[in-house]
């Protein structure tokens, strides 16, 4: 038993309830037996994994899904020891190297040409290479990228690289141009409908389908999200109601909660407030850039029409800059800052102009 | 060389009759109608020449030597005198335009200025010189002539030849006719008033001068003529050289105060005594900062005199006014009183001032008028080096005599007198007594005191050392019996604590040598392990030195009485130290004799334990007023010479270190036995002792405004940043929204405005910081000092409303790590079965994970918990995952849905999980972050299982920093058995809650 999500998730290939076209296309890439680099890139909630899976079956055939963890310890050449956790089955291995952190390149250097290295023992009953999937690529170091490349292309006989990220901006050309691109879009409102659909389906519900509509619009085409969102709402109200409330995930309320606190009082009191309470998304792990993006949205809706290009410039400044630095509650606080400066002002000014 | 020789005049035709002279004068027309173009070159040619010139006047006072001895003997003395008083200011101004003033084109503006000047300084010329009714005949006669000329001139050529040719002219007229001679330098004299800045000030000075230059005349006409002559035009010509470029400078700029400095700048070239103007003041400011160039007055020249500044000074700062009258003795106060000799008024003076300044009568002056004051007023007239007297020094306010000068000089700046006969003089024979004692002793040492009344700031009854000498003399009263009283003289030992340099191990040999205790000192230099102490000091204790042996027929014998000083005892660590404290307070609790310990900072971690077991005596620094005097007196012994206010920059410059002030004393004396209030600054500059201040402090002073900011330099401010580069930036970013700035002056917009400029001012701050620390580029950290410390510093000054802040940034970035370990650690448990990444499994996983679990066991309560715990399995999580999966869900001042569950229902959810054995694909033995999680849920949950259930989340949360520490320290013990429980307990109370 586990979450909806996970329970329906399409194992092949032919199974894929979208992008059927680039299904097959994948499919007959296999079919050849050979193919080349991959770089999977999209959204988040788009399927990429589910279709590398899918991939990786159609190529190995069931035993790719025996899976199993396996810990690696490497030492760096600063003598600093690094642990990383691989999944792997007999066919190929997924690591994350970015959860080395800067430490990165060490763990392509080492693992990725020890994997790539080896040689399969009987070619006969396998393909003559592995598979090696990256994950998050894009959070990989400059360095370990460029440590990436030659191993590339050394090692082409033995295995194949599965990059899996979510934008290529961050990944360098040199990797690009080396990797036949998949391009995995998110689903469609209609799609995610659907999908939804069958889930309930399947599970022997009935969906209304205007909560199924407004489900898929709270996702914002995320497929999972989408899907989880369908079993919370689940989870608090059965049988749905079509006016039924979208339950959504503790941190995004507490963000609205946070704007709302911004835009109700501009003071040096309120600042601090809020500088708790952005500690308090930072230290729970969520991305100082979905923070910003977050706030945006709520803030905007009590602008102006010029205000908010304004704050909507703002915004994308310090989401730039906090890229930059090194300690994002700065930066996102600037942010708070910046749009109290400048609301008050545009509050202050419309309240001169009513009275006049 | 001659200019004389130029025009072809003998020097012996000096004695001619007026025909003469205009005959000479027919010469010159003459040589003027040759062509002007000719003209200039001779200007040129003068040019070259005066510098060939500074020679000559020896030979020619050595020519006149050989024709006569006694004028000569008269005439060698006199020149230099004169050379250094009085017909240097006299002669210096007139040259200039009247040799040069023709080769610039500039002088063409000036000419009618130049003319009127001459006319006015021939008026002077006359008053003054009327005595000498011949003199003043010609002068005039001469006057006629070159006015005549002039008009001549004036037709044929432009304007500045026909300069040149006047002052041709009257460089001719010169050795032709020695009346005229004489008139010339006169003349030119004559001219120096008007260029002064205050015309009430010259004219005595004039009358002063030409009193002085008539008895040079009287002089002259005993010595030849020619000679003198001679002596003059050179003494002239140079001057006219160095001064001329300034002049042609200060005659275009039509402002009457630069004229001052002109006049000045000569002073200084001629008179040692008077000094010269130097720029002295800082020119940034936004007013007219630095457009006055403050004088260079006599030494002392205020001395007596007390001033109040009101208002704003236009060219100085309010700091830079106090200096200056400071510097020249005065002493600045506060508010009007009756002793206050100058009320100082500026712009917006303040009103409550000036109502006082009329009650009482108090002069006032303006900034101009306290310039005036510093300049002219007289001080010792000479300032050289061995005139240094102790007496003078030390009393420099008593110098009465000065006072009503001074005051008299400023309100009809008639006064005649620039010289006082200083009183002073005779003294100087004092120093070189005093100067001689034998050098191998440093001062430190040889001004040691030697009785316990002597150490400075320690005389009052109150004082540490009185303390510590009765608790000495008692001590053996206290302890002969072995019971611990409470009150303070119930300790064995005793603990002097205070900043270097105060005098405590003074203090405490000092008393033990009064009361006739004999000591052992161990200070850092020795091995004070707890093996060496126990050795030597117990040996020590127990054995009688010989010492009172000898001395037996003193008072003291047979009583001869032992005490120990550890000194630097926060010294006592590392590896050679080892278990010294310990053992000292091992001591102290058995000791039969007292202990006298010291240390700089007992709030010290390693002091805590000792402290408890001693009598405490906090040495405070001593005031500036208690180290003066006694500086002042140990000055005044080694005849060196020091004014009070300089002693005090150094002192403050020192921070009170009295150890420190003295090895800067030594250190001048060597150099020189005067020391000047500039040098004494300098000085202290140099001596300032770099304080390391906290992080606290730091953040103050980057926020504060007033006195000791408003001085800063933008490097002193960004100093304060690299107090702690790596901590400064973070205590400013928690603490600036705390800061009220007073530029916002409470308006709310600007204030936000301001903190959103500070805010974008750290976060460049940051960017710089993740330049150096990626890049190693720590070339970049006053770059970051800058944005981070001193921008914010500048936007946000005013005053900070509650009390600083330690950076939360801390707590919360090891916070963050945790949760993210944890995160990690949830999504390698969970990657088989999802597929996600640590982002979205947080973004998008957790929470609907969460609300199915909980909703499980909130509603059907126990019957939820076996779906619950196969849903946990599904996932492959453990039972701890689960805490950590709710850590990582919940926020603060959401509804806490946890809290919802029944305890009874969490313990059997604990039970219901552990029963089963379950399989995971990780290894849970491999990370030692599992490992606690196991023995955790294997060990503490039968012991704890039934505890209180009430324990609220909080608890958990409060714990958890704990927990930290906790495992930092024990790990290195490698007392993991003690680490896993402890952690049990943390958790244990955790499960408890759900249990119970």
């Amino acid at each position: 038993m586990s979450l909806w999500v996970d329970k329906y998730r399409p194992t092949s290939l032919s199974k894929l309830s979208y992008h059927t076209e680039q299904a097959a296309q994948l499919k007959r890439l296999v079919q050849n037996g050979d193919f080349p680099h991959l770089l999977v890139f999209g959204p988040s909630g788009a399927g990429k994994k589910t279709r590398i899976t899918c991939l990786l079956r159609e190529l190995y055939g069931a035993g790719v899904e025996k899976l199993r963890i396996e810990h690696h310890n490497f030492t760096t050449p600063s003598k600093k020891k690094i642990e990383i956790t691989t999944i792997a089955s007999n066919y190929h291995i997924e690591v994350c190297p970015s959860d080395a952190g800067v430490q990165d390149r060490v763990v392509v250097q080492e693992l990725i040409k020890m994997v790539a290295q080896a040689q399969q023992l009987d070619s006969s009953t396998q393909r003559e290479f592995k598979v090696v999937l990256l994950t998050e690529v894009d959070r990989l170091t400059k360095d370990a990228q460029h440590a990436l490349r030659r191993t590339m292309e050394k090692y082409v006989t033995t295995c194949r690289l599965i990059l899996c990220c979510e934008s290529t901006s961050k990944v360098i050309p040199a990797i690009r141009s080396r990797c036949l691109g998949v391009r995995v879009p998110a689903p469609s409102h209609e799609q995610i409908n659907s999908i939804l659909q069958t889930v309930c389906k399947k599970e022997g519900l009935t969906l209304p389908p205007e909560l199924a509509s407004r489900i898929a619009d709270k996702s914002s085409r995320n497929l999972r999200r989408a899907i989880l969102m369908l079993e919370a709402c689940k989870v608090q109200q059965y049988p749905f109601r079509p006016d039924q409330q979208v339950v959504e995930a503790d941190w995004e309320v507490f963000l609205r909660e946070t704007a709302n606190a911004i835009v109700s009082q501009q003071s040096p009191r309120r600042l601090l407030e809020v500088r708790g309470r952005l500690y308090e998304l930072l230290t729970h792990c969520i991305p100082p850039d979905v923070i910003i993006r977050g706030l945006l949205a709520e803030l905007i809706d009590s602008c102006d029409g010029q205000l908010k290009a304004e704050v909507t410039q703002w915004a994308a400044y310090y989401e730039h800059r906090l890229q930059l630095g090194n300690k994002s509650i700065y930066h996102l606080e600037a942010f708070v800052a910046k749009f109290m400066s400048i609301y008050k002002k545009f509050l202050d000014e419309g309240m001169a102009a009513m009275m006049l | 060389m001659d200019i004389r020789r130029f025009f072809g005049a003998a020097p012996g035709a000096g004695k001619t009759k007026p025909a003469q002279k205009t005959s000479s004068s027919a010469k010159e027309k003459a040589g003027v109608k040759k062509s002007s173009q000719t003209k200039r070159k001779a200007a040129v040619i003068y040019d070259s020449d005066s510098d060939g010139e500074e020679v000559p006047p020896v030979k020619q006072q050595k020519t006149a030597e050989a024709k006569s001895a006694k004028p000569n003997k008269t005439e060698v003395k006199t020149p230099p005198s004169r050379k250094k008083s009085d017909p240097k200011p006299v002669l210096k101004p007139t040259s200039a335009a009247d040799f040069f003033g023709a080769a610039s084109p500039t002088h063409r503006v000036s000419r009618t200025t130049a003319v009127a000047k001459k006319k006015t300084g021939f008026d002077a010329g006359k008053v003054v010189d009327s005595e000498t009714n011949k003199e003043f005949h010609d002068d005039e006669a001469f006057m006629e002539t070159l006015a005549e000329l002039d008009k001549k001139k004036a037709a044929a050529t432009s304007v500045s030849p026909d300069k040149k040719k006047q002052e041709n002219g009257s460089q001719k007229a010169k050795p032709t006719k020695t009346k005229e001679d004489a008139t010339s330098p006169k003349k030119t004299r004559d001219k120096s008033p008007p260029l002064r800045g205050s015309p009430k000030k010259t004219s005595p000075q004039k009358s002063k001068y030409f009193d002085k230059t008539s008895d040079d005349l009287k002089m002259k006409k005993k010595i030849k003529l020619e000679s003198q002559d001679g002596d003059e035009t050179k003494a002239h010509q140079p001057n006219a050289k160095k001064t001329s470029p300034e002049k042609a400078k200060s005659e275009k700029t039509p402002s009457p105060k630069k004229s001052p400095t002109k006049d000045t700048d000569q002073d200084v070239e001629k008179k040692p005594s008077k000094g010269g103007y130097r720029a002295y003041l800082t020119r940034e400011g936004p007013r007219a900062l630095g457009t006055k160039e403050i004088p260079q007055g006599e030494e002392n020249c205020l001395g007596g005199l007390t001033f109040v500044l009101t208002g704003i000074l236009e060219s100085m700062e309010r700091h830079e006014a106090k200096e200056l009258v400071e510097r020249y003795g005065g002493k600045v106060t506060g508010s009007v009183s009756r002793k206050t000799s100058y009320v100082v008024v500026g712009r917006d003076a303040g009103e409550s001032k000036l109502n006082k300044v009329s009650q009482l009568g108090v002069k006032t002056l303006d900034e101009d008028g306290l310039l005036e004051l510093v300049r002219t007023s007289p001080g010792k007239p000479y300032d050289l080096p061995p005139e240094a007297t102790s007496k003078g020094k030390k009393s420099p306010p008593k110098k009465s005599p000065n006072k009503p000068e001074p005051a008299a000089t400023s309100r009809k700046p008639a006064a005649s007198s620039s010289h006082v006969g200083s009183p002073k003089k005779p003294a100087v024979s004092l120093d070189p007594t005093a100067g001689s004692p034998e050098p191998s002793l440093l001062w430190v040492d040889k001004y040691k005191p030697q009785t316990t009344k002597a150490i400075i700031g320690q005389q009052g009854d109150r004082s540490n050392v009185k303390k510590l000498l009765n608790w000495l003399r008692t001590w053996p009263k206290h302890h002969s019996g072995r019971q611990m009283k409470e009150d303070g003289s119930g300790f064995r030992a005793a603990l002097l604590s205070g900043p270097p340099g105060v005098g405590k191990t003074t203090a405490a040999t000092l008393c033990c040598q009064e009361l006739g205790f004999t000591y052992i000192e161990l200070n850092a230099s020795d091995t004070r392990s707890k093996r060496s102490l126990q050795e030597e000091v117990s040996e020590a204790l127990t054995t009688r030195s010989i010492v009172g042996f000898q001395k037996q027929g003193t008072k003291h014998a047979g009583t001869m009485r032992q005490a120990v000083i550890m000194d630097e005892v926060d010294g006592m660590a590392g590896n050679e130290d080892r278990g010294g404290i310990a053992e000292l307070i091992n001591l102290i609790k058995h000791s039969k004799v007292p202990i006298i310990c010291m240390c700089n900072d007992r709030a010290h971690q390693k002091m805590r334990s000792l402290v408890n077991y001693c009598f405490d005596l906090r040495f405070q620094r001593p005031r500036v007023e208690q180290i003066r005097a006694a500086m002042m007196s140990m000055a005044f012994k080694e005849g060196l010479k020091i004014p009070p206010p300089a002693l005090n920059q150094i002192i403050e410059a020192t921070n009170h270190d009295v150890r420190q002030v003295i090895h800067q004393l030594y250190m001048w004396s060597v150099q020189d036995k005067g020391l000047t209030f500039d040098q004494a600054k300098e000085a202290s500059k140099q001596a300032h002792k770099d304080i390391k201040q906290g992080p606290f402090e730091v953040t103050r002073k980057v926020f504060s405004s007033g006195e000791e900011t408003a001085r800063m330099t933008i490097m002193d401010k960004s100093d304060l940043f690299f107090h702690d580069y790596s901590m400064v930036p973070l205590f400013v970013q928690e603490n600036y929204p705390h800061a009220q700035p007073h530029a916002a002056r409470g308006d709310v917009k600007k204030h936000l405005s301001l903190l959103s400029q500070t805010a974008d001012s750290i976060c460049d701050g940051d960017l710089v910081d993740r330049l150096i620390r990626s890049q190693q580029s720590w070339g970049l950290l006053p770059t970051q000092a800058i944005y981070a410390s001193v921008l914010p510093g500048e936007y946000m000054r005013g005053h900070l409303s509650g009390m600083i802040n330690f950076p939360g940034w801390l707590g919360q970035f090891s916070k963050q790590n945790r949760l993210k370990r944890l995160l990690q650690e949830l999504h390698m448990h969970m990657h088989l079965r999802t597929s996600c990444t640590k982002k979205s499994l947080q973004e998008d996983y957790l929470d609907p994970l969460r609300r199915r679990i909980l909703n499980l066991l909130v509603k059907k309560e126990t019957e939820g918990v076996p779906e619950a715990v196969e849903l946990l399995s599904a996932y492959d999580l453990m039972r701890e995952d689960y805490d950590g999966l709710l850590e990582l869900t919940e926020f603060k001042g959401r509804p806490n849905m946890a809290d919802k569950v029944n305890s009874k229902v969490k313990s059997a959810f604990t039970r219901a999980y552990n029963k089963e054995a379950h399989m995971q694909p990780y290894s849970t033995s491999v990370a030692p972050k599992k490992k606690r999680g196991g023995a955790a849920a294997t060990s503490v949950d039968m012991e704890e299982g039934g505890e209180g259930g009430d324990v609220e989340e909080s608890d958990e949360e409060k714990e958890d920093p704990k927990l930290d520490p906790m495992i930092k320290v024990k790990k290195p013990s490698a007392a993991k058995g003690k680490s896993e429980s402890g952690k049990g307990k943390g958790r244990g109370k955790g499960r408890g809650k759900k249990s119970a």
